[in-house]
C-alpha cells in the first residue's frame, strides 16, 4: 500500500482525538473520508502531513516511515479549507512556489507554470493578486501550487466548503481531472454526503477517532449509519405527497 | 514511544523559539527579578552603602504617615482625575465629531498632537499657563485680571492642575481616535440604528449601546493610560510641587540625593509601586480581553 | 432651532476649534523659536528672527549634536527591540501559556522606566554601563523590549503560522520559509514597530537622566536642562526638533505613531 497508518492516537490534553485508527491508501488513489464536524479529520490530515505529531502510531508512506519525518521531508502537501495564498505573491509566483524552493531552472519553471495555469484555466489571470481573486478562482490557485510539485500525497482538508454551490461543481471536476492527470493520491475529507461519494474511488467514515473503510460505493450507501437511505426516503416521501 | 506536541519534530523551527525565550529571560525577566529581589533587600538593610542587616526600620515608617503615602495619594489622584477627564471628553468627541474625524482636515489633524512627548507636553503647560504664562498675560489684555498674582496658580499648585491639563492634552487625541477606530470595527452605527428600530431613544442607544461598548472594548487601553500617568516623571517634574512629588519623582529625588539614608525608601517605593502596577494589569488582563491590535 | 439643528450647526464650530487645539502646539512652539525679543505682558512678540534656527542648524550650538546622538541611539534601540520582539513575540504566541508569558512582558511594558531604572541601577552599575551611551541604548532597548513583544504577540497569529506551515508541506526548509514567506509577509509589522520603539525611545528622559547620570545628552536632556536655565527660546527650538521625527513619520504613515494595545 502507497500509504500505511496504524493504530494512530492522538489526545489533546484529555480529550482523545485519534483512537487507534487505521489507514491505507493505493497509489493513485483518491479515499473519501465522511465525517461530522469535531470527529479529528482535520487532525488526522495534520498528522499524515507533520505538522503535528502522533502519541502513538506508525504512519509509512511509499515504503518509508514517516511518523517522525519533519514535513519538508514527506512530500504530503495539506491543504487547508480557506485557500490560503501567499498575500505577497500574484498567481503565477504562487503557484511557482514550491518550484524556486527547489531551486529549479526559470525556464522549467517558466514552462510548467504556463501548464499549470492552462490547465486551470487562469491565464488570464497569471499577475494578478490573491485579493483580485474569487473563492473559487484561488482554490484552484491552491491547487494548482500544490499540484505542481508532483507531491506524493494530497491532503484535502474541505476544500469545496466555503464556495458556491454552482462554483463547487465545476471544482469538483477540476480537482479529478488534475488528480488524474498527474496520477497523485488524495485522501478528501468531507461532511457532504455527495461530495464523498462523487471524489473519492474510495469512502470511509470516520466517527470518533477511528475510520470505517468501505469495500464498495454500495456497501457505504446502505449503511444506516451514513445516512443515504434516509435521504433517499426523504425525497422519495416528498414525491409520494 | 509516546510523544506528545511537536516539540521534538521540528529542530529547526525550536531553535529559534528557544531563542526567543533566551532573549526574553535575559534582557527582561532575569534582570527585574534580580532588580526587584535586590529592591528588596536593600528596602531591609541587607543590602547598600549604609545596610547594617536586617530591619524593618524603613517598611515601620510607612505606619507612621510618612511622605511616600502622600505621594501614593496625590499620584492615584492625579491618574484618576486625568483618566476621568480624558475618556469622558473624549467619549463625547468622538461621537459628537464622528463625522469631521473621518473625513476631512480634523481625521488628519487629529493625529498631530501624537507626536508631543511628555517633555514638550510638560514645558507647553507651563509656557501656557504659568502666572506669567501666555493665558494670564491673554486675561491681563483683556482687563479679567489685574495683576499677575490674580492668576490662579495652575502650575507647581496644590491640585496637580497643571499636570492633569498636560496628561489630558496628550491622551485626548489618543483616545478619540481609539473611540472612532472601535465604533467602525464594531459597526456601531448598524448596532444604533438597530436599537433604534428595536424602540430605543437617541439618548438610550447612546449610553445603552455606544457607550458600553467603546467602553469595554478599550477597558485594556483605559488601565494602561492610568498605570502611565500614575508612573509618569517627566510632566510633574516640571509641574508640580516640591511636597508631595508623584511616585516616580519622589523615587528618582530618594536615590540620587545626597542623605544615603533615603536610598531604602527609593526602593520601597518601587516595590509598592510595582506591587499596585502588577494589581492593575492583572485587573486589565482579567476583565477586558487583552484585543491587540497591530 | 430644535436642540438637533442646534447640535448641527455647531458641530464644524466645534470640529474647527479641535482642529485648531491640535495645532496650537506647534503654531506656539515654532513661534517660540523664532522670538528675539518678547517682554511681559506682551501678547505678540516684539521681534522675530531666524537667529537661533541658523546658529542650530549651522552647527555652532550643542543641539545639532544633541539631534545626532538621539537619532543614533534610537535607531539602535529601535532596531534591536524589533528584531528581539519579532522573535520573543512569535515564541511566546504559539506557547501553551502563552498568557501568563504575556503578562510577564506586559511589566517592562507598563512600568515606570525611572522606578524600575532605580532598581536595575545597581546592575548597571557593577556592569559598567551608567554614565555612558551603551547604558543607555541597553535600558532604553529593555523598555522598548516590552512593547515590542506585545505588539509582535499579536501579529503571530493563526493565519501566519498557516502560512509557514504551508511551506513547509511544500517541502521548504525553515530558511526558505522566513526568507520567502514570513519576513515579506511581516514587512509591514516590522516597520510599524520600528517606529514605534523608535519614538518610545527618543521621548525618554527620565531614564536617560538616571542611567546615563546627566552626561548622555539626548535631546530631551536638552529640552529639560534649557528649561531648567530659564532659556525659554532654546527650550522651544529644541522641543520643535524633539517634535520634528515623529511629525515626518505621522506624515509618512500614521500607523507608525499610533499605539495602542
Amino acid at each position: 500500500m502507497f500509504l500505511e497508518i496504524n493504530q494512530l492516537h492522538k489526545s489533546y490534553g484529555r480529550e482523545a482525538v485519534l483512537r487507534g485508527l487505521d489507514l491505507s491508501l493505493a497509489g493513485r488513489e483518491t479515499l473519501s473520508v465522511l465525517g461530522r464536524s469535531g470527529c479529528g479529520k482535520t487532525t488526522l490530515l495534520k498528522v499524515i502531513a507533520g505538522l503535528e505529531t502522533a502519541d502513538a502510531g506508525a504512519v509509512r508512506l511509499a515504503d518509508r516511515d514517516v511518523t517522525r519525518a519533519e514535513p519538508q521531508t514527506r512530500s504530503a502537501v495539506y491543504l487547508y479549507q480557506e485557500p490560503l495564498l501567499f498575500p505577497h505573491l500574484n498567481v503565477r509566483e504562487n503557484i511557482a512556489f514550491g518550484l524556486r524552493l527547489r531551486n529549479e531552472p526559470a525556464g522549467e519553471v517558466r514552462r510548467r507554470v504556463d501548464e499549470m495555469l492552462d490547465d486551470l484555466e487562469l491565464a488570464s489571470h497569471a499577475r494578478k493578486m490573491p485579493t483580485q481573486l474569487s473563492g473559487g478562482q484561488r482554490q484552484r490557485v491552491a491547487f494548482g501550487r500544490a499540484i505542481i510539485i508532483r507531491p506524493a500525497l494530497l491532503l484535502l482538508d474541505e476544500p469545496f466548503a466555503s464556495l458556491d454551490v454552482e462554483i463547487r461543481g465545476a471544482m469538483q471536476q477540476v480537482f479529478k481531472r488534475l488528480v488524474k492527470r498527474y496520477e497523485i493520491a488524495a485522501i478528501f475529507v468531507t461532511h457532504d454526503l455527495k461530495e464523498a461519494l462523487l471524489m473519492g474511488d474510495r469512502i470511509a467514515f470516520m466517527k470518533e477517532g477511528r475510520l470505517h473503510a468501505y469495500e464498495s460505493r454500495d456497501a457505504f450507501i446502505r449503511d444506516p449509519d451514513i445516512g443515504v437511505l434516509d435521504e433517499i426516503a426523504f425525497w422519495k416521501g416528498l414525491l409520494g405527497d | 514511544m509516546t510523544i506528545s506536541g511537536t516539540k521534538s519534530l521540528h529542530g529547526n523551527r525550536n531553535s529559534l523559539g528557544r531563542l526567543g525565550l533566551a532573549l526574553f529571560l535575559a534582557l527582561a525577566i532575569l534582570p527585574i527579578l534580580f532588580s526587584l529581589g535586590y529592591a528588596l533587600a536593600y528596602s531591609t538593610g541587607l543590602a547598600g552603602l549604609l545596610s547594617d542587616g536586617f530591619t524593618w526600620a524603613y517598611w515601620a515608617k510607612l505606619g507612621q504617615g510618612s511622605e511616600i503615602w502622600a505621594s501614593f495619594g496625590l499620584s492615584v489622584y492625579v491618574a484618576g482625575i486625568s483618566v476621568l477627564l480624558t475618556i469622558s471628553l473624549s467619549l463625547v468627541l468622538a461621537l459628537y465629531l464622528r463625522r469631521p474625524l473621518g473625513y476631512g482636515a480634523l481625521s488628519y489633524i487629529i493625529y498631530f498632537p501624537l507626536a508631543l512627548p511628555a517633555t514638550v507636553a510638560a514645558f507647553l503647560v507651563f509656557q501656557l499657563f504659568s502666572g506669567a504664562g501666555y493665558v494670564s498675560r491673554i486675561l491681563l489684555q483683556l482687563g479679567m485680571i489685574d495683576a499677575v498674582g490674580q492668576f490662579p496658580p495652575l502650575v507647581n499648585d496644590a491640585y496637580g492642575v497643571g499636570i492633569i491639563i498636560a496628561h489630558v492634552g496628550l491622551g485626548l487625541p489618543f483616545f478619540i481616535l481609539l473611540f472612532v477606530e472601535i465604533y467602525n470595527r464594531e459597526k456601531l452605527g448598524a448596532l444604533g440604528g438597530l436599537a433604534r428600530t428595536l424602540g430605543a431613544g437617541r439618548w438610550q442607544m447612546l449610553y445603552r449601546v455606544h457607550v458600553p461598548i467603546l467602553l469595554n472594548q478599550c477597558f485594556a487601553n483605559i488601565v494602561l493610560f492610568f498605570i502611565a500617568v500614575l508612573g509618569s516623571y517627566e510632566i510633574p517634574l516640571l509641574l508640580g510641587r516640591q511636597n508631595p512629588q508623584m511616585i516616580s519623582v519622589l523615587t528618582m529625588r530618594k536615590y540620587a540625593m545626597f542623605d544615603i539614608q533615603q536610598k531604602p525608601e527609593a526602593f520601597l517605593i518601587a516595590l509598592l509601586y510595582t506591587a499596585v502596577v502588577v494589581a492593575f494589569v492583572v485587573l486589565a488582563f482579567r476583565k477586558g480581553e487583552v484585543r491587540h491590535e497591530s | 432651532m430644535s436642540h438637533k439643528a442646534i447640535g448641527l450647526r455647531l458641530r464644524p464650530a466645534a470640529a474647527a476649534l479641535l482642529a485648531a487645539v491640535c495645532l496650537f502646539p506647534f503654531v506656539y512652539l515654532f513661534g517660540l523659536s523664532l522670538v528675539s525679543e518678547w517682554s511681559f505682558p506682551a501678547v505678540w512678540p516684539s521681534a522675530l528672527s531666524l537667529n537661533l534656527w541658523r546658529r542650530v542648524l549651522g552647527g555652532s550650538s550643542a543641539l545639532g549634536s544633541s539631534f545626532l546622538l538621539s537619532l543614533g541611539v534610537s535607531s539602535v534601540v529601535a532596531g534591536l527591540s524589533t528584531v528581539a520582539g519579532f522573535i520573543t513575540g512569535k515564541f511566546i504566541a504559539y506557547h501553551p501559556r502563552r498568557s501568563s508569558l504575556l503578562f510577564l512582558a506586559y511589566v517592562p511594558f507598563v512600568m515606570s522606566p525611572v522606578v524600575l531604572g532605580t532598581c536595575l541601577m545597581f546592575l548597571y552599575i557593577k556592569a559598567g554601563l551608567t554614565g555612558n551611551v551603551a547604558g543607555v541604548m541597553v535600558a532604553q532597548t529593555m523598555f522598548a523590549y516590552g512593547f515590542s513583544i506585545v505588539f509582535f504577540s499579536a501579529f503571530w497569529n493563526a493565519e501566519v503560522r498557516a502560512l509557514e506551515d504551508l511551506v513547509y508541506t511544500l517541502g521548504g526548509s525553515t530558511l526558505q520559509a522566513y526568507r520567502r514567506v514570513l519576513i515579506p509577509v511581516s514587512r509591514g509589522a516590522l516597520l510599524i514597530c520600528f517606529f514605534q520603539t523608535f519614538l518610545i525611545s527618543w521621548f525618554q528622559y527620565g531614564l536617560t537622566i538616571l542611567i546615563g547620570s546627566g552626561k548622555v545628552q539626548t535631546l530631551p536632556v536638552k529640552v529639560y536642562e534649557y528649561i531648567g536655565e530659564a532659556n525659554v527660546y532654546y527650550a522651544a527650538i529644541a522641543s520643535c526638533l524633539l517634535v520634528l521625527p515623529p511629525a515626518l513619520l505621522l506624515w509618512a504613515n500614521k500607523r507608525f505613531v499610533f499605539k495602542q494595545v
